[in-house]
C-alpha cells in the first residue's frame, strides 16, 4: 500500500522545498494559485474523472467552502481554523444533498451536468441577495495576520498550507484508486448497469464520491477566502471556478492522480505566458491561451498524463 | 526570478507543439532600473469589467504622458514616469498576481483597481511590500477602513456619495421652489440598490418628500413595462432608479416609450446616467436625466482641456478616465515633494498631501486614514446630448433643468 503513496509523497516533498530555493513572491504566488486550482480540480476529478459523473457546477462546493469560512468568522466570530474545517464538512454535506437529489432521480451524463450547473447558479443568485452572505456588496474577512487567524504573513506559509491540503487530497484519491471503492467507482463510470448487475451499490458509491469531491473542492474555496479575504457571489459561485476545476483535470489527465496538478500548473503557466506574449494589448494573451488549449485537446485528448504515457513506449522503440 | 514563470510556460507550449510562439518573451520586469520612475497601473482590461478598466488605463497613460511632457518630476532631476501596465482580468486574484509581478519589478506606487473587490485584494497585497496604492474608483467604504498605511483613495466612498446625493437633491428641490413632493424608487435587489433604497426610505420623509412606492427588480431584468405602467398610475414627481447599466437604460427607454414623464429622474451612481454611451445611443431617453456621481469640476480649465484631448483621441470622457488621470497627478505631486521614489518617503508625502492642482471638485487634498476627506460627488444632467455638471453651483457648468419641461 505504501508503495502506491510513495510517488505522491516524493513530489509533494519536492514541491514543499520550492520556497527554500526560490524567494520570488511572483513564483510563489503563481504556484499558490495553481495549487488551489489543482485542489479544486482534484475534487472534480474524483467524481468526474474516476466516477464518470461530469459536473459543470463545482463552483457550488467551492463557493460554499469559501462563504462558510467567511460567514462563520465574520458573522459568528468562530475561529478561522474551525471555520475552515466546517467549510470542508459543509461542502461534503452539500455534496451528499445534491447527490441524493440527482442520483436517486437517475440523472446521468449531460442531465447531471446541467443540474449541477443549475445548482451553482441558484447558489450564486441566493448569495447575491442574502444579507448573511453580504448580498451584492460581498463579505470581507478582517485582515489580521497570524497563525490563529489562518492568515499567513509570508507567501511561503500560505503556499505550504495549500500544498498540504492538496497533498492530503491527492493521497486520499491515490488511496481510493487502489481500494475496492476505487474499483467500484471506475466500474460505475464504465458501465453503471453492469456495475449494478455485479452487485455494486451504485447509489452509495456515487454519494460517497460526490461527498468527498464536494469536501475537497470546498477546501479550495475556503483557502481562496482566507487568501484574498473578500468574496462576492460571482467570485465564490461564478462559472469560472467550475470551468477551471474541470479544465485542470481534463488538460492534465482525467481520472489520474496527477492530472489536476499537472493541468493546473500548465494552464496557469500558459495563462501567464499569454499575458507576457500579449504585451499591453488586452485580450491577445487570452486568444493565444485559447489557441494552445485547442491544440492540447486536439493532439492530447487524454491530457498531459495520457500524452506522456503514449510518448514513452515510442521513445523506447526508437532508442 | 521572473524567468521561472515563463519557464513553465515555455515547456508546456513546446509540449503542445507551438514552440515558435514562445520566443519573444516580453519580460518587462527586466528593463533598466535607473532613470524612469515606474508606476504600476493595474486595471481589469479583460473580462467583465473590460470597458471600465480600459477607460481607466487610458486616463492613467494620458496623465503620465502629460507629466513627462511637462518635464517629468523636477525634484528628481526631471525623472520621467513610466507606466507598468497590468491586467487584473476582472478578478481579485488577477489583480494580486499583477501586484506581485510589479512589486518584484520595483514599482514606486500602484494606481488603479477599479472594482471594490479587486481594490480590496490589491491594496492588501501591496501593503505587504509597503508600496503606496492609489485606489482609482472602488467605492466600498471598507477599502480605507482596514488600517492599511499604504492605501489612499482620492475619490469619495459609498457612504459619502449616498449622503451627499440626498443633501443635493433636497437643496436642488428647495432652490426650485419644491416642485417635487412625491417619489418612487426603482432599485435592483442587491446591496447597492437595496441599501440605497433603504437609506432613501429612511431619509426622504423627514425632508419633505413622500415615498409613494419602492419597486425592487433583480439583475438582469429584461422587461420594465409593468414597472413603467405602475409609475404612470402612481404619477410621482420624482423617479429615483438605482440599477446597473443595462437595467437603467431599459427602464429609461421604457418610460420614454410609454410617455411616463415625471418632473425629474434622479439617480445615485446611476448605471447609465453619467455614461456617454447611453447618451449617444439613446439621446431621447437620456435627456434631462440627473445623476449624483463622480465628475470633474466643470469650470476647471484643465478639465476642459482634458475633455478636448479625450474627444480628439476619440475616447469617451468617463469618470474612470479622469479619476485615473487625477490620481496620477496626485502621485506626481507627492513625488515632487518627496523628492524620491522611496516607498516610505512617498507614502509619507501622500499622507501629508495638500494637492490642489487637480480638476476634481474636492478642494485641497487631505487624507484621513487614507480617505481624501474633501472628496464629494456632484450632480450631472444630460443636456443637449452632453453631460453637464448642474450642482453644486460652485462647480456647475449649466443651470439645472428642473422640473423637466413636459
Amino acid at each position: 500500500m505504501r508503495d502506491h503513496l510513495a510517488p505522491v509523497l516524493i513530489v509533494l516533498a519536492l514541491l514543499a522545498g520550492v520556497p527554500l530555493v526560490v524567494d520570488s513572491n511572483v513564483v510563489l504566488n503563481f504556484l499558490k494559485v495553481a495549487l488551489m486550482l489543482a485542489l479544486a480540480g482534484t475534487g472534480w476529478n474524483l467524481l468526474g474523472g474516476y466516477g464518470g459523473q461530469f459536473s459543470f457546477g463545482h463552483a457550488v462546493f467551492f463557493g460554499t467552502g469559501a462563504y462558510a469560512v467567511a460567514v462563520l468568522q465574520v458573522r459568528f466570530g468562530i475561529n478561522a481554523w474551525a471555520a475552515f474545517g466546517a467549510g470542508i464538512v459543509l461542502g461534503a454535506v452539500l455534496g451528499l444533498a445534491i447527490g441524493w437529489l440527482t442520483f436517486r432521480a437517475g440523472l446521468r451524463g449531460s442531465y447531471f451536468a446541467l443540474v449541477t450547473l443549475a445548482f451553482a447558479e441558484v447558489a450564486r443568485i441566493i448569495a447575491s441577495v442574502w444579507p448573511l452572505t453580504g448580498a451584492g456588496a460581498g463579505i470581507l474577512i478582517p485582515l489580521r495576520e497570524g497563525f490563529l487567524t489562518l492568515q499567513f504573513g509570508s507567501r511561503a506559509e500560505g503556499y505550504w498550507f495549500v500544498l498540504a491540503l492538496l497533498g492530503i487530497a491527492m493521497l486520499i484519491v491515490r488511496a481510493i484508486e487502489v481500494r475496492r471503492f476505487g474499483a467500484q467507482l471506475v466500474a460505475v463510470r464504465e458501465n453503471e448497469d453492469a456495475a449494478r448487475a455485479l452487485g455494486v451499490d451504485v447509489l452509495r458509491v456515487k454519494l460517497l464520491a460526490i461527498a468527498l469531491s464536494g469536501g475537497i473542492t470546498a477546501s479550495a474555496g475556503a483557502f481562496y477566502a482566507q487568501t484574498f479575504l473578500y468574496l462576492d457571489a460571482g467570485l465564490a459561485y461564478g462559472p469560472w471556478i467550475s470551468v477551471e476545476a474541470l479544465l485542470t483535470a481534463i488538460v492534465g489527465g482525467i481520472g489520474t492522480v496527477w492530472g489536476p496538478l499537472l493541468g493546473a500548473l500548465v494552464l496557469q503557466a500558459l495563462s501567464e505566458l499569454g499575458k507576457h506574449l500579449g504585451g499591453d494589448a488586452p485580450g491577445l494573451g487570452l486568444v493565444l491561451f485559447g489557441a494552445v488549449l485547442i491544440l492540447v485537446v486536439r493532439f492530447a485528448p487524454n491530457g498531459i498524463v495520457g500524452l506522456a504515457r503514449s510518448l514513452r513506449p515510442r521513445r523506447l522503440a526508437r532508442g | 526570478m521572473t524567468s521561472s514563470v515563463p519557464g513553465f510556460g515555455r515547456r508546456s507550449v513546446l509540449a503542445a507543439g507551438a514552440a515558435a510562439a514562445a520566443l519573444p518573451l516580453g519580460a518587462p520586469a527586466l528593463r533598466a532600473q535607473g532613470g524612469p520612475i515606474r508606476i504600476g497601473v493595474i486595471h481589469p482590461v479583460t473580462g467583465a469589467l473590460a470597458f471600465s478598466g480600459a477607460q481607466g488605463r487610458v486616463g492613467a497613460e494620458m496623465a503620465i504622458a502629460d507629466v513627462n511632457a511637462a518635464g517629468g518630476i523636477k525634484a528628481m532631476g526631471g525623472a520621467k514616469l513610466e507606466a507598468v501596465l497590468g491586467d487584473a482580468r476582472s478578478t481579485p486574484e488577477g489583480g494580486v498576481a499583477e501586484v506581485e509581478r510589479m512589486a518584484s519589478g520595483n514599482v514606486a506606487a500602484f494606481v488603479g483597481g477599479f472594482a471594490s473587490g479587486i481594490c480590496l485584494a490589491t491594496t492588501q497585497a501591496a501593503a505587504r511590500y509597503d508600496i503606496p496604492y492609489l485606489v482609482d474608483v472602488g467605492v466600498a467604504d471598507n477599502i480605507v477602513t482596514r488600517g492599511l498605511k499604504n492605501t489612499f483613495r482620492f475619490g469619495p466612498g459609498f457612504g459619502v456619495i449616498s449622503r451627499v446625493a440626498i443633501e443635493n437633491l433636497v437643496a436642488m428641490n428647495d432652490a426650485a421652489g419644491k416642485p417635487a413632493r412625491t417619489v418612487m424608487i426603482v432599485h435592483e435587489d442587491s446591496l447597492f440598490g437595496s441599501g440605497l433604497a433603504g437609506l432613501l426610505n429612511r431619509e426622504l420623509p423627514g425632508k419633505g418628500f413622500e415615498v409613494l412606492e419602492t419597486i425592487a427588480h433583480p439583475t438582469p431584468t429584461r422587461d420594465f413595462s409593468n414597472v413603467a405602467l405602475r409609475i404612470r398610475s402612481r404619477n410621482p414627481d420624482l423617479v429615483i432608479p438605482a440599477s446597473y447599466y443595462n437595467e437603467y437604460v431599459l427602464l429609461a427607454r421604457t418610460m420614454q416609450q410609454q410617455r411616463v414623464r415625471p418632473k425629474a429622474i434622479f439617480s445615485v451612481l446611476g448605471g447609465a446616467a453619467s455614461n456617454y454611451r447611453f447618451v449617444r445611443e439613446f439621446p431621447d431617453a437620456a435627456r434631462f436625466i440627473m445623476d449624483c456621481n463622480h465628475w470633474v469640476d466643470g469650470r476647471n480649465p484643465s478639465a476642459q482641456a482634458l475633455r478636448r484631448k479625450v474627444d480628439a483621441a476619440n475616447q469617451f470622457f468617463t469618470y474612470e478616465l479622469f479619476l485615473n488621470y487625477a490620481n496620477i497627478m496626485l502621485l506626481a505631486d507627492a513625488l515632487e515633494r518627496a523628492g524620491s521614489a522611496d516607498k516610505a518617503k512617498l507614502t509619507e508625502a501622500l499622507a501629508s498631501s495638500t494637492f490642489s492642482g487637480h480638476f476634481m471638485p474636492y478642494g485641497p487634498t487631505k487624507f484621513e486614514n487614507g480617505q481624501n476627506s474633501g472628496a464629494v460627488p456632484v450632480v450631472t444632467q444630460v443636456l443637449d446630448n452632453d453631460i453637464k455638471v448642474i450642482f453644486p453651483a460652485s462647480v456647475a457648468e449649466a443651470p439645472a433643468v428642473f422640473p423637466v419641461p413636459a
